[in-house]
């Protein structure tokens, strides 16, 4: 069986750039209180949330992976990228794919450019993905972004879904390098079960229809989200010969603060060590690992050294988890 | 049963003390959908027993979870029992 881990020392996927960008518009609790039958106590108790950013009229999911796109690029430093994965499950029209009109956008027209559609682990697919562009030598340096716009797929009226979500993007640029160097990304583990599609999804458009919104059954995504996270983890870290004792920082999917909790208790891993958004920004989908990574390697909290755990759920329902020692970075915004 | 489930609530489930008498309802104890989730998969980890959201959820008060546990531990003792 081919091996998939970074053995080849010329076939490493390094991170060596990051960023991310939020769209400027916040919506409080309160805010939402006053159209939905909520109470700010119960979405705060029941979510950790008490802030989402939202694109708003005119702004299109694109145009937040264009803004994160650029500043992971000068992150970065000098040097183009060959390859663009952006992963999405809102993108700004059905067909063709976004990552294209991004990277002209970007001033990378030419460049190898596709979306990956994996919901909220879409980044940790793309992070494969592109590890695997470096890996084949169809690429030396490449782009990866999550962008999201998930408040466009909501039920304005669901309380259930509406105070959870929020808009935004991340980014990172990964080189070629060597698996030993800071910055090389373990092996990714990624995982789906197709039997419970129906816990998180938009179901519209066919003779199945039940409405044209996003829905999400709460107390399976929990149950799930917790177990196949925490699984993911443990695989990871195993791949990496780290003991869960070794971790330094994780960085994981904000659904929801109480998932991450209980992730963290049963990992065993002290919550101090959690990076978290959550509250400001609420669950950002795809978006949120890369743009929680970029806000916490910017803040100082991942500091080179750092042995970083990554992880994600999300509807399919996929999952992921991989590893990396934390490198040196500037010029993160 | 019931003191080792106060304990579990208080400890891993982090729920307040003062709120949790015998005769305090789900709701009233702090045991929202989400928490009942948790206390279903700690339950399942500890005890080694499975007793599902649904079945949680129909249980009005604490007491009725201890209940409920003490049933499934005893149930699944002597289904362990040799024959």
């Amino acid at each position: 069986m081919y091996n998939m881990s970074p053995a080849d020392p010329c076939g490493a996927a390094v991170i060596c750039g990051v960023g991310y960008w939020l769209p400027p518009l916040a919506v409080t609790n309160a805010e939402l209180c006053s159209r939905l039958d909520t109470t700010e106590q119960w979405i705060l108790s029941r979510t950790g949330i008490s802030t989402r950013r939202i694109a708003g009229p005119g702004v299109a999911t694109s145009d937040l992976a264009v803004e994160a796109g650029g500043r992971a690029l000068k992150s970065a430093g000098s040097g183009t990228v060959q390859a663009l994965v952006l992963a999405t499950t809102t993108p700004d029209r059905p067909c063709p794919a976004m990552a294209p009109d991004v990277a002209s956008r970007l001033g990378l027209t030419g460049i190898a450019a596709f979306d990956v559609s994996a919901v909220c682990s879409g980044f940790l697919y793309a992070l494969a993905t592109a590890a695997g562009f470096i890996a084949t030598g169809v690429a030396d340096r490449v782009l990866v972004i999550a962008a999201e716009t998930f408040s466009t797929l909501l039920d304005p009226l669901d309380r259930s879904t509406v105070p959870i979500f929020g808009d935004g993007a991340g980014a990172a640029v990964l080189r070629r390098g060597s698996a030993a160097e800071p910055g090389a990304i373990g092996r990714v583990v990624l995982g789906s079960d197709g039997e419970r599609h129906e816990l998180i999804a938009v179901e519209t458009g066919g003779s199945r229809q039940q409405s044209g919104y996003f829905r999400m059954r709460g107390r399976e995504v929990f149950r799930h989200a917790v177990e196949r996270m925490t699984a993911a983890s443990l695989a990871a870290a195993d791949a990496a010969g780290w003991d869960l004792a070794d971790v330094d920082r994780v960085v994981a999917h904000q659904a929801n603060a109480r998932i991450t909790a209980a992730a963290a208790a049963k990992l065993g891993i002290p919550e101090d060590r959690w990076a978290q958004n959550v509250r400001e920004v609420g669950n950002t989908a795809a978006a949120s690992v890369p743009v929680l990574l970029a806000q916490a390697a910017a803040s100082g909290f991942l500091a080179a050294g750092h042995r970083v755990l990554l992880t994600a759920f999300g509807g399919g329902l996929t999952w992921g988890a991989a590893t990396v020692v934390w490198p040196e970075l500037e010029n993160i915004t | 049963m019931y003191e080792e489930l106060r304990t579990l609530l208080i400890d891993d489930l982090r729920l307040t003390e003062s709120d949790l008498r015998p005769e305090a309802g789900r709701e009233e104890a702090g045991l929202d959908s989400l928490a009942v989730v948790e206390l279903s998969m700690l339950l399942s980890e500890r005890f080694s027993v499975e007793i599902s959201d649904e079945d949680l959820l129909e249980a009005a008060t604490v007491a009725d979870i201890a209940d409920l546990l003490e049933q499934q531990i005893r149930r699944a003792a002597v289904q362990k029992q040799p024959s």
